[in-house]
């Protein structure tokens, strides 16, 4: 071929130049509509508060590993995730592929003269965005497939927070919204192809087009069958001109549409992971002292962030999915929140002038509306801002409704009497505060004051491991496995008080504020090294939200200080037990705090053989407890979180122990395995008993935990 | 148009406990304050006739007598929204009964005639509840105990209310304002007081007054004007209930053992 660069295609080929006029007004429109609805967005992100990100950079450099590996996206339904990789690389390809002929065909050419789009690059372009139409078409196919045949719970958009004749129950609108997307994304792909076979069977008699055709493999195979079937080159060229118009309309309705449409996500939901804090829900925001009231009353409460976040939401349904609380039929879908208030924040804040007030209202069944009923059913247990691929942070939210519910008293009266009586007594027992270390009297050694000589390391105990009866037994097996390994150890006794954790997701900022800075008062007088809990409540507001406080303390969980005394040889195993167990992973520890391996490991050494429930580490299935759900009682009639669980743990074959790791999960466990049914099947244990069974002791023998 | 609510700080004992020295009291070491329960209710109410009112029209005084340590209970009393907190002390107050502590109270209210005053039926502590009783003696005003329900309009002559008797009897009483209540349990819902609320109310002053703002002298309050006084407290000698240790056949037969002793049969 002596012209190289006549291997190109020739845009609007033997179109009229009036209809080149029209298309181009045609995509300035879309492009007008496209402008405009980018626009009113970001007014109504702007009517969000201020906040300030930071570290743009490294966030930009983690949201686009994010995109590049999918590694959102791929987990816990690696299918759709994959499907979602061919539709993004194909659809990302093709607008690259696009916008190449742009740069060159109405900027560089029309302005320098500068042509690029022949020849071997042409033949390659070709090449490359033919696999990537492909990809784009039997991503959309699995998808379509997935949605029609598979029939996920987690994508029909029951909702657990509305009955049939609430008028927003229906979500319908979402789901012929859904399928009009896939329709449109597989008619633009389609016809693209369609219209690549006709332009091939068109120009058949030039060899600049014909000769390389399989260089747009697909295109080739399409105009190879539309000659079998006898279309003429005139036939091809007629029904070309058609349907260029149609996938050219199609396309240009599409981008118009992409700010006003689920489409939007294509922007919001890599400015969402971007966004990302890695904190979300461990570090629950600070409420400013200037602020007068706690809490989220307005949807103009919200940062900026969150009502970015809202949009980012695909409808995947992977938290609906994890939510205990819908598991169990409570009126919380964390998927629901997040479009009520997306709903309400679009009815309210696109306009041109903001409302007077858009008050959240938490009574009632308003459209668009959170209700307390649904906020107050979160056991803030993060399985929903785990799973989110988006990075949706859902628990931040409800916790920030939560503290207006709290600051009007908006609550279970029981949840306020237990509020009262930690503010009055320093713990959720309501005992007085020199009876916390009472747990200490049947040992046969004392127990450092750290208050008063210096240790190595500080014990803070927790309410639950002092003051419920069942778990001071393990409370005083842990004081032993210490004092036997030689650790230098000390408590605060009774200067310690709740850590405050659950009381902060419960949404009483106030009160956690009196107890963090009380007990960071309390650690910060005593001498140590760093601090040890059994409690991966505690654990986590001291490792996570003290240092908002002023209280930077090097803590540690008591899975990695044990299983470092078994490595050290400080703690000798006497011999191990070759029980058939599964471990259950407090939320706290594991998801929050990525404590996931150290209790495996124990157990290993323990000689224990782990059987994993389908939902374990960062899946684990919350017992119910976290949030101040402890402090709330469940809805009679209904299963809890906890029941739920043991079913779960009951169908592993030949089970004995069931191990946990946390106090209140030995509390919500024990009585779950009573209620349903499971009791002399097998058993649940902390992990410190299965320790202390193994454990060779120098002195008196370890005192029996009969339990 | 004002509505006083006298409230008191009570006192609750720890689990274990020890008499002071003197045989008088509880050692203050085994004490937990707090807001007694039923001026909670009392102070809703008042809340709930002001939020009902024109903004401003109705003022809510929380009152009490009693040391320092008291402005803690009046602070939760504003961050529920009491208008303004008066805390009356002396030392000579020390060992004021119910009656002269009403005395005090009667000399709070002269100062700041109100339309409307709200006490607790009784305190959970010392129980005698009388307090209230004894404001309305001192200032000769119309009164109503045990009041399980109110029906008051701001600035009305009168007050219909429900009083509770007992078996679950009410007694439909109209009476003339101003007068003196004392409110039972359960006539609201009372309002949760956050802890941010309770340290924003912080910022609000809480008026101390003395003898002098009252217009009275060392004689007529404390022990010395005290008509009843206290002798001595003690726990009285625990009950014969005891608790059966042992595996369950060995609390069995202790209590086969018991049952065959209160016979009279040989065991």
């Amino acid at each position: 071929m002596s012209d190289t660069t006549l291997v190109t295609r020739i845009l609007f080929q033997d179109f009229s130049s009036w209809s080149i006029t029209l298309f181009y007004l045609l995509g300035y429109t879309a492009i007008g509509i496209f402008a405009h609805g980018v626009y009113t967005q970001v007014r109504k992100y702007r009517r969000g508060r201020p906040l300030d990100i930071g570290a743009w950079r490294q966030r930009a450099v983690t949201m686009v590993q994010d995109m590049l590996t999918h590694r959102t996206l791929v987990r816990r339904d690696r299918k759709a995730g994959r499907a979602h990789a061919l539709i993004f690389f194909g659809f990302a390809l093709l607008f690259i592929g696009t916008a190449t002929i742009t740069l060159e065909y109405d900027i560089l050419q029309p302005l320098f003269g500068w042509r690029f789009w022949h020849s071997e690059f042409y033949l390659w372009f070709s090449l490359v965005l033919d696999i990537a139409g492909a990809g784009l078409i039997a991503g959309v196919l699995y998808m379509m497939y997935r949605r029609q045949w598979l029939k996920l719970p987690k994508l029909d958009y029951a909702r657990p927070d509305r009955s049939p004749q609430d008028p927003d129950y229906d979500r319908s609108a979402y789901r012929r919204e859904d399928w009009a997307f896939l329709w449109a994304l597989i008619l633009i792909g389609i016809t693209g192809f369609v219209l690549e076979a006709t332009r091939l069977v068109w120009l058949s008699g030039q060899p600049t087009v014909w000769d390389l055709r399989f260089w747009s493999p697909v295109g080739a195979v399409m105009a190879h069958a539309m000659q079998w079937f006898g279309l003429s080159p005139e036939g091809a060229g007629l029904f070309r001109s058609g349907l260029w118009w149609f996938h050219g309309l199609l396309a240009l309705t599409f981008i118009a549409l992409i700010p006003y449409s689920k489409i939007k996500h294509i922007v919001t939901a890599p400015t969402s992971l971007m966004l990302r804090d890695p904190l979300a829900g461990r570090r629950l925001p600070k409420v400013p002292e200037e602020q007068a009231s706690a809490g989220y009353q307005y949807i103009t409460d919200f940062k900026w962030k969150e009502l970015l976040h809202l949009d980012a939401c695909t409808k995947c349904g992977r938290c609906h999915e994890a939510c205990p609380a819908n598991a169990v039929g409570a009126p919380l879908s964390p998927r629901d929140v997040i479009l009520s208030l997306r709903e309400f924040a679009n009815q309210s804040l696109n306009a041109v002038t903001l409302p007077e007030k858009a008050e959240l209202d938490v009574h009632g069944k308003a459209p668009g509306q959170v209700f307390m009923e649904t906020l107050w059913s979160c056991r803030t247990c993060l399985a929903c801002v785990e799973i989110c691929p988006v990075a949706v942070e859902h628990v931040p939210i409800i916790v920030q409704m939560r503290r207006k519910l709290v600051e009007d008293g908006n609550m279970e009266p029981l949840l306020e009497k237990t509020l009262q009586t930690i503010h009055k007594t320093g713990n959720s027992f309501g005992e007085s505060k020199r009876k916390r270390a009472a747990w200490t009297k049947e040992l046969p050694f004392t127990i450092k004051d750290a208050r008063k000589e210096a240790v190595d390391m500080l014990w803070f105990v927790g309410d639950y491991a002092s003051f419920d009866p069942r778990n001071q037994k393990v409370t005083r097996a842990f004081a032993r496995l210490m004092h036997q390994a030689g650790v230098d150890f000390g408590l605060l006794f009774e200067g310690e008080m709740n850590a405050g954790n659950d009381v902060r997701r419960v949404g009483e900022e106030g009160l956690y504020e009196y107890l963090a800075t009380a007990n960071i008062t309390s650690i910060r007088d005593c001498e140590f090294k760093s601090v040890v809990t059994t409690d991966p409540h505690s654990y986590n507001t001291i490792r996570n939200e003290y240092p908002d406080f002023g209280g930077e303390f090097e803590i540690q969980h008591y899975t990695t200080v044990v299983r470092e005394l078994l490595l050290q040889g400080r703690l000798r195993l006497s011999k191990t037990l070759g029980y058939r167990v599964t471990f259950h992973d407090p939320c706290h520890l594991g998801r929050y705090n990525k404590g996931f391996d150290a209790p495996r490991d124990i157990l290993q050494m323990l000689g224990c053989e782990l059987v994993e429930m389908g939902r374990n580490r960062d899946n684990s299935f919350c017992c119910g407890a976290g949030g101040g759900r402890i402090w709330i009682p469940d809805a009679p009639g209904t299963e809890k979180p906890s029941q739920n669980r043991m079913h779960e743990a009951g169908a592993i074959e030949g089970l004995q122990v069931f191990v946990v790791s946390c106090p209140k999960d030995l509390t919500m466990f024990e009585d779950a395995l009573k209620t349903s049914g499971y009791e002399g099947k097998f058993v649940v244990r902390e992990l410190i008993e299965l320790i202390e069974e193994c454990v060779e002791y120098d002195e008196s023998p370890a005192l029996s935990v009969e339990v | 148009m004002k509505i006083v609510v006298a409230v008191k700080q009570v006192a609750a004992l720890d689990d274990d406990f020890e008499i002071r020295a003197d045989g008088l009291d509880v050692d203050e070491d085994f004490l937990m304050y707090d807001l007694n329960e039923w001026d909670d209710y009392s102070l809703e109410e008042a809340m709930k006739i002001k939020e009902a009112a024109a903004e401003g029209a109705v003022e809510v005084i929380a009152v009490s007598v009693g040391p320092e340590r008291v402005d803690e209970s009046l602070r939760k009393c504003l961050a529920k929204g009491a208008d303004r907190a008066i805390r009356v002390w002396d030392d000579a107050m020390e060992g004021s009964d119910a009656v002269t502590i009403g005395r005090i109270l009667a000399g709070v209210v002269k100062k700041e005639a109100p339309a409307m005053v709200f006490a607790g039926v009784q305190s959970s502590d010392q129980a005698n509840a009388a307090t209230g009783m004894a404001i309305a003696a001192s200032l000769d005003w119309p009164h109503a105990a045990v009041v399980a329900e109110l029906d008051y309009q701001p600035g009305a002559a009168t007050a219909r209310i429900k009083r509770e008797l007992e078996g679950g009897m009410l007694q439909a009483v109209e009476i003339d304002c101003p007068a003196v209540l004392t409110l039972q349990l359960g006539i609201n819902k009372p309002r949760y007081a956050s802890l941010r609320g309770i340290k924003q109310a912080a910022a609000k002053p809480i008026e101390h007054w003395s003898l002098g703002d009252l217009g009275l002298d060392a004689t007529q309050v404390g022990t010395t004007a005290a008509l009843s006084r206290v002798r001595r407290m003690e726990i009285p000698v625990k009950g014969r209930a005891q608790m059966i240790e042992g595996t369950i056949a060995e609390q069995a037969a202790k209590l086969i053992e018991i049952i065959k002793e209160y016979k009279g049969e040989a065991a």
